[in-house]
């Protein structure tokens, strides 16, 4: 059928535009960013609910925790950090959730735009969210005591595994959140699958004494290999017990390769077939 | 035809979602500069079709060119050409009015300071002076309009396409609509309009395309539908039964009239249209008969579609998006 097609001569120039996907995904990035000053309970999930779990665990169920060898806060600010990395998850599928449906997004998909753009301006956005929400944690946890004994090295270490795990978080998010029917099905979704993982990882208590099946989760839980290159590359501890805890840096490292190896490509083709129709 | 003065072409295009045929073998013909209304009820495949011409949904079957380039194997040339206004505001609601002028405008590849001076015509343009620094979200209805249809003309496309633009609008907002369609005319914009209303149908185009089950069952000029639909009426409703058979043997003799007993209402044929009306005010007034009202009705889309398909318009039960969506 594209066989018959006559060319006829072309009625503008298509405008040569190198740079486009680059343009247009940073165009679209803004258009993301400008809406957290204007819809700030969009922070909510990154800022309220690690600040009410620190306040929870810090004065009212810590006292009941005793960690061999490590002072309770110095134990559980690792925790909340990977904590707050999981629930990124469902803060960044939400927004794409909502944002998919949007009007909007027709427009641009009917507009001489690369196409690619609007999901990589997607992640971007997600992605400044997760760092803006993680320095507001840590920041929250240095004023309120955790002393993180960080050499220049591990300091290094530790921001570059934390950008790997959250830019492979976001795009799980963002894929979760195309293909979910709802924004509240997405909140459904994590609080069934990431909730759970977000508790078990060792993020307030030691894995080691938890009951064997929990455990077992819990050793093989990405989210736990997260917790631990955490707290080994800030307090030195390692607690082992499965080969990731053992070497939890490389750990997380290959769980977020894994994770980009499948949510990038199912998201770019979840987003074709949303065009394709 | 040669491509040059086609804008918008399909022949055969159809496009189902499961075993729903929403556009069925439409053929579809636009000339550049003039305006063409697509007229249907609420799922006879409007949406559809346009979504396909936005390049948004790949047809099933058939193909559609805009000026000549292929929908489907030529997309990003037809995405340079068309531009869709639908019926949903496709506008960043937490962006202002002129925030979302400039970002499209960017996005069609302009420089920051150009953008911006092409927001700034808009804006006074379409009349968005006052809303401009106002969130999208905050605009009502119309505003939002006003601001969507600017958004679309950036860059003054070959082909502006508005998919049913005053659906949901009061009717003072509707007018401002049509108003700045018409100027759009004036300029010449080649314009593939989609409505539910025969009123705006009649009032903005050239050619109507009526579309039922996404079919065409008719197609002409506005003044040759609506010489098939038929005239104006007058419709002269009595306060009670007795005033009816009154009323019934007073018109029926004098003018080409009607009875709608359950509705005691007699509808008589106007083809003088205001003047049938006063000549039938006057005769109903001077017989002392008590009415309850006497009024000129324009043909409706329910009346073109009985004149036309025999049966009445009905809505699909679906809304043609949520179906798509379901399909997706």
């Amino acid at each position: 059928m594209t066989a018959i097609a006559a060319t006829p001569p072309a009625i503008q120039p298509i405008r040569p535009r190198p740079l486009r996907f680059g343009r247009d995904t940073a165009l679209l990035t803004w258009r993301s960013l400008r809406a957290i000053p204007r819809v700030p309970e969009r922070l909510l999930d990154v800022t309220i609910q690690p600040i009410v779990f620190i306040l929870l665990f810090l004065y009212v169920f810590g006292s009941a925790i005793h960690v061999h060898g490590i002072s309770y806060k110095d134990y559980m600010f690792p925790g909340i950090i990977g904590q707050s990395l999981a629930f990124g998850i469902i803060g960044a599928g939400v927004a794409t959730s909502n944002d998919m449906t949007e009007g909007v997004i027709d427009r641009f998909r009917s507009m001489p735009i690369s196409r690619l753009s609007i999901i990589s301006a997607q992640v971007t956005g997600q992605f400044c969210e997760q760092v803006l929400g993680m320095v507001i944690v840590v920041g929250l946890g240095l004023a309120l005591g955790w002393n993180p004994d960080l050499t220049p090295a591990h300091g290094v270490e530790l921001a570059g595994l934390m950008i790997l795990a959250m830019f492979a978080f976001t795009w799980c998010g963002v894929l979760l959140g195309m293909l979910v029917r709802s924004p509240d099905a997405m909140q459904g979704v994590g609080f069934i699958v990431i909730f759970p993982l977000a508790f078990l990882a060792g993020t307030f208590v030691p894995i080691a004494g938890m009951d064997a099946v929990p455990r077992a989760i819990a050793q093989w839980d990405p989210i736990s290999a997260l917790v631990a290159s955490v707290r080994y590359l800030t307090e030195g501890v390692n607690a082992g017990g499965s080969w990731p805890l053992a070497h939890p840096e490389i750990a997380m490292a290959l769980w977020s390769l894994l994770l980009l190896a499948i949510c990038v490509p199912l998201a770019l083709r979840r987003f074709n077939r949303t065009l394709a129709a | 035809m040669s491509s040059r003065t086609t804008a918008i072409q399909t022949q055969g295009l159809t496009k189902r979602f499961g075993d729903f045929v929403a556009v069925d073998n439409l053929d579809l013909e636009v000339e550049v500069g003039t305006v063409v209304s697509l007229l249907g009820p609420n799922g006879a495949g409007k949406t559809t079709s346009v979504r396909m011409l936005a390049t948004l949904l790949r047809p099933d079957g058939g193909r559609a060119t805009v000026a000549g380039h292929d929908v489907v194997s030529e997309a990003a040339r037809v995405r340079e050409l068309i531009s869709l206004t639908g019926q949903f505001a496709a506008l960043d609601k937490h962006l202002t009015a002129r925030e979302n002028l400039v970002l499209m405008a960017r996005l069609r590849g302009r420089g920051h300071r150009d953008a911006r001076k092409i927001a700034d015509e808009l804006t006074e343009r379409f009349d968005i002076e006052a809303f401009k620094d106002r969130l999208v979200k905050q605009l009502s209805g119309g505003e939002k309009r006003r601001v969507d249809l600017a958004a679309g003309l950036i860059d003054r496309p070959h082909v502006l396409v508005l998919d049913e633009p005053t659906t949901g609008l009061d009717p003072r907002s509707r007018q401002v609509v049509w108003s700045t369609i018409r100027e759009l005319v004036l300029d010449g914009v080649t314009l593939l309009l989609t409505t539910q209303y025969l009123e705006e149908a009649d009032a903005l185009s050239d050619r109507v395309v009526l579309i039922d089950h996404g079919r065409e069952v008719a197609a002409g000029t506005p003044a040759q539908l609506k010489a098939q639909v038929g005239q104006q009426r007058v419709d002269v409703i009595a306060a009670d039964g007795a005033a009816f058979e009154q009323l019934l043997s007073l018109l029926d003799g004098r003018f080409d009239a009607s009875p709608l007993p359950e509705q005691r209402t007699i509808s008589v044929a106007a083809p003088g249209e205001t003047a049938d009306l006063a000549r039938v005010a006057e005769a109903v007034e001077a017989s002392g008969i008590s009415v309850d009202e006497i009024a000129l009705r324009r043909p409706t889309l329910d009346d073109a579609f009985l004149a036309l398909t025999g049966h009445p318009a009905e809505s699909a039960e679906e809304d043609e998006r949520e179906r798509e969506e379901v399909a997706a």
